[in-house]
């Protein structure tokens, strides 16, 4: 027991080492205000002021949190790449410091877009889709969900990518292929958008009817390897498929999963059914990367059997010519930055005016905290512009270039006055390996392949490891991304992966359980992000273009279908393991029988 | 026969209201001086950005509470130790503050237990 006058060990400890001064709270209180009646008077809340060193504090780990955050997407590749040429093909990057300029523009612009898309759209996105489901029958609701389908695509901000690859195609190899990414490239973007939305009407349909996935797949799959398959053997329409299966990857991004999820589990826990939502987004992302492939095609069909190739050359040949025009004397909106800004605008806005529409005329709700969404949206349009920007100076620049220098490890090309710098078998296993590395490192720095390998770990008991999904996802797409670099060298078509990629997809589909359908299905969504895709796109053009053949689509495409079979595979073998040791506990349970 | 139950006091519970990612920081920074037992709970804050204005939008809503049990001497070092881990001292960051426990409960060493017996 502690003596009457004893000091307590820790105070002695504590007045020897620090200076402790005493402040009343009632200091930090608001003063009341009371009226003649002794009622309290309502008062704001007192704003605080701060010294200019208090507002940097504020700021910085606010600023650096979200910076760090994407320069560990963008730096760690942009140095691979860098590097790799600098030490493999000897030769420096050219423009560095426009190219690092415009890599800061897309640090610069991500870092505002995500922060814009969390403070500004998503809080839209959860009021929709919680009160949307209470106040709308289901036939409404799914209606809105389609329409917001196709507005998020138009604001994914990897489909501008998809605008700048189509600067670099030749009218006159490819006219319906450069005629769908320059005077249609609108209706590209909407087929695509058309087809994600009918993915999310068909996703939220099967969580509430609790629809296997499987047989879906097969629906979706067949009619668009058919398609597939006849415009693989139209001369004219042969080098659509790639462009077509390469959108299905560009869809699945930052702005669709989350809008799309948050109306999907809104419908979900306004039916009850909220318990098992964590399968819920499983599902809309698949069918949101085959619908998209499935509507391209049915464009390029409907291009094929409305205007000749010889309109498009025509037409393109007017379209070079004004542009000449046009580039002597431009027009504001045509000089470089500000096609790009408009761009943006005219990505978000449209999205920000439905979801708006949605909120106020169709629900009448009201915004809490408007200041903040408001906020938002301005930071996801200026984030959008700015990340366009260095789309076009940063990402598609090097992706461009080092694309081009690769083809001098095996081939003899312009640029390099040694070229080529190897032997074919070495050159080409060189290239061969600088994708599988690119594929395997930029995968592995997403973040959403983390996210989805925590909720699998959880969802199978621990007996699908995290580091065993990303793992497996990892070394599916780096596979995938260099088959699709040994396309271009070998120039073969893309239908030579993808037939017997889907089909063994598909058997394993069939063979697998209904949680590593999903999740395999899945994972090859959540791989391509806003950095990678227009990185792998225009490295693949620009590697294309310097081989000569014409057309540099389907890298995306086979690296989707990689680790659709790396994870079913490694599914299945995770099941017979299960199995196995079951079976033998069983087996030990009824000997320990016998013996008893 | 009397049943045995062992309650501890001279204990104080800690808990700090912090922004989003710093309430593993906070448990780190127990762990590195052998504190244990610390809880994460996920929390909404409201009116830091009202008196913040424009800086509001730096703050994060979303906030964690740590609490963590310490013993009634030890108190001062621990709340020192998280105010500074936490950053506290920056506007907007979050608060902390610490309540005597009556009692708690939870296992015990048998060494130490004997040493209280009979």
């Amino acid at each position: 027991m502690a003596k009457k006058n004893a000091i307590r060990f820790g105070d002695y400890i504590q007045a020897m080492a620090v200076d402790t001064q005493k402040v009343p709270f009632q200091e930090l209180m608001p003063e009341p205000l009371f009226d003649r009646h002794g009622n309290e008077h309502p008062q704001r809340v007192p704003k605080m002021k701060l010294g200019g060193g208090d507002v940097v504090k504020v700021l910085q780990p606010y600023l650096s949190t979200r910076f760090i955050d994407q320069a560990k997407a963008v730096v760690p590749l942009a140095l691979y790449l860098a590097i790799f040429q600098y030490a493999i093909l000897q030769t420096p990057v050219l423009d560095a410091s426009i190219i690092s300029g415009g890599l800061f523009a897309v640090m610069i612009g991500l870092m505002m877009f995500m922060e814009g898309l969390k403070l500004g759209l998503m809080p839209f996105g959860e009021v929709i889709g919680n009160t949307l489901p209470r106040k709308l029958p289901l036939a409404g609701v799914l209606f809105i969900a389609f329409l917001l389908g196709i507005g998020v695509t138009f604001a994914e901000p990897a489909i501008g990518a998809l605008q700048v690859a189509g600067s670099l195609i030749d009218p006159v190899k490819a006219p319906y292929l450069f005629t769908l990414l320059n005077d249609r490239s609108g209706a590209t973007v909407l087929l695509v958008g058309l087809g994600v939305g009918l993915a999310a009407v068909l996703g939220t349909v099967r969580f509430l009817r609790g629809w296997s996935l499987k047989p879906l797949i097969f629906m979706a799959l067949t009619p668009t390897l058919i398609l597939s398959a006849i415009a693989f053997n139209d001369p004219e329409l042969i080098l659509i498929v790639g462009l077509a299966w390469d959108c299905g990857a560009v869809t699945t991004g930052p702005v669709t999963v989350p809008l799309v999820l948050a109306l999907g589990v809104g419908v979900a826990s306004a039916a009850g059914k909220g318990a098992d939502s964590s399968l819920s987004g499983f599902g809309i992302v698949t069918l949101a990367s085959i619908f998209p492939v499935l509507g391209v095609l049915c464009l390029s069909f409907f291009t094929k059997y409305t205007v000749s190739s010889e309109t498009i050359i025509a037409a393109a040949a007017e379209i070079k010519s004004m542009a000449e025009l046009a580039a002597s004397q431009p027009e504001w909106y045509e000089v470089s930055p500000w096609t790009e800004v408009i761009l943006g605008v005219r990505a978000i806005i449209p999205l920000v005016i439905f979801l708006a529409i949605v909120l106020f005329v169709v629900l009448r709700e009201k915004m809490k905290n408007a200041f903040i969404t408001y906020y938002g949206i301005i930071l996801a349009v200026v984030g959008m512009c700015i990340f366009n920007v260095g789309l076009t100076y940063g990402l598609a620049k090097l992706g461009d270039q080092s694309g081009g220098l690769i083809a001098g490890a095996f081939a003899s090309i312009d640029t390099i006055s040694a070229s080529p710098l190897y032997s074919v078998t070495v050159g080409v296993s060189i290239a061969a390996l600088f994708a599988w590395v690119l594929g395997l490192g930029s995968t592995l720095a997403e973040p959403a392949l983390n996210a989805l390998g925590l909720t699998v770990q959880n969802l199978t008991n621990g007996a699908f490891k995290k580091s065993m999904l990303m793992g497996a996802v990892a070394f599916g797409v780096a596979t995938g991304i260099m088959l699709g670099v040994l396309k271009l060298i070998y120039d073969f078509h893309i239908m030579y992966i993808l037939i017997p990629g889907y089909t063994l997809a598909l058997i394993l589909t069939l063979l697998s359980t209904e949680e590593f359908v999903n999740v395999g299905w899945d994972s090859a969504g959540v791989t391509t992000g806003p950095v990678t895709v227009p990185l792998v796109l225009a490295m693949g053009l620009g590697f294309g273009n310097a081989l000569g053949s014409t057309e540099g689509f389907g890298i995306l495409a086979s690296a989707s279908i990689g680790p659709i079979v790396a994870v079913l595979t490694l599914g299945l073998y995770v099941q017979f393991k299960v199995k196995r040791e079951e079976r033998r506990l069983e087996r030990e349970l009824s000997q320990e029988g016998e013996i008893a | 026969m009397k049943r045995s139950f062992t309650t501890l006091t001279e204990a104080t519970l800690i808990t700090a209201v912090v922004q989003n990612g710093f309430g593993e920081v906070i448990t780190d920074a127990l762990l590195e001086v052998g504190i244990q037992g610390s809880t994460i709970h996920a929390a909404m804050g409201v009116g830091i950005r009202e008196r913040l204005g424009a800086l509001g939008v730096a703050v994060d809503a979303e906030r964690e509470v740590v609490t963590v049990m310490v013993s009634s001497d030890e108190v001062d070092r621990i709340f020192e130790r998280i105010f500074l881990a936490a950053k506290l001292d920056i506007p907007g960051m979050g608060f902390m503050y610490a309540t005597p426990l009556l009692q708690a409960a939870t296992y015990v060493p048998p060494s130490i237990l004997s040493k209280y017996a009979g």
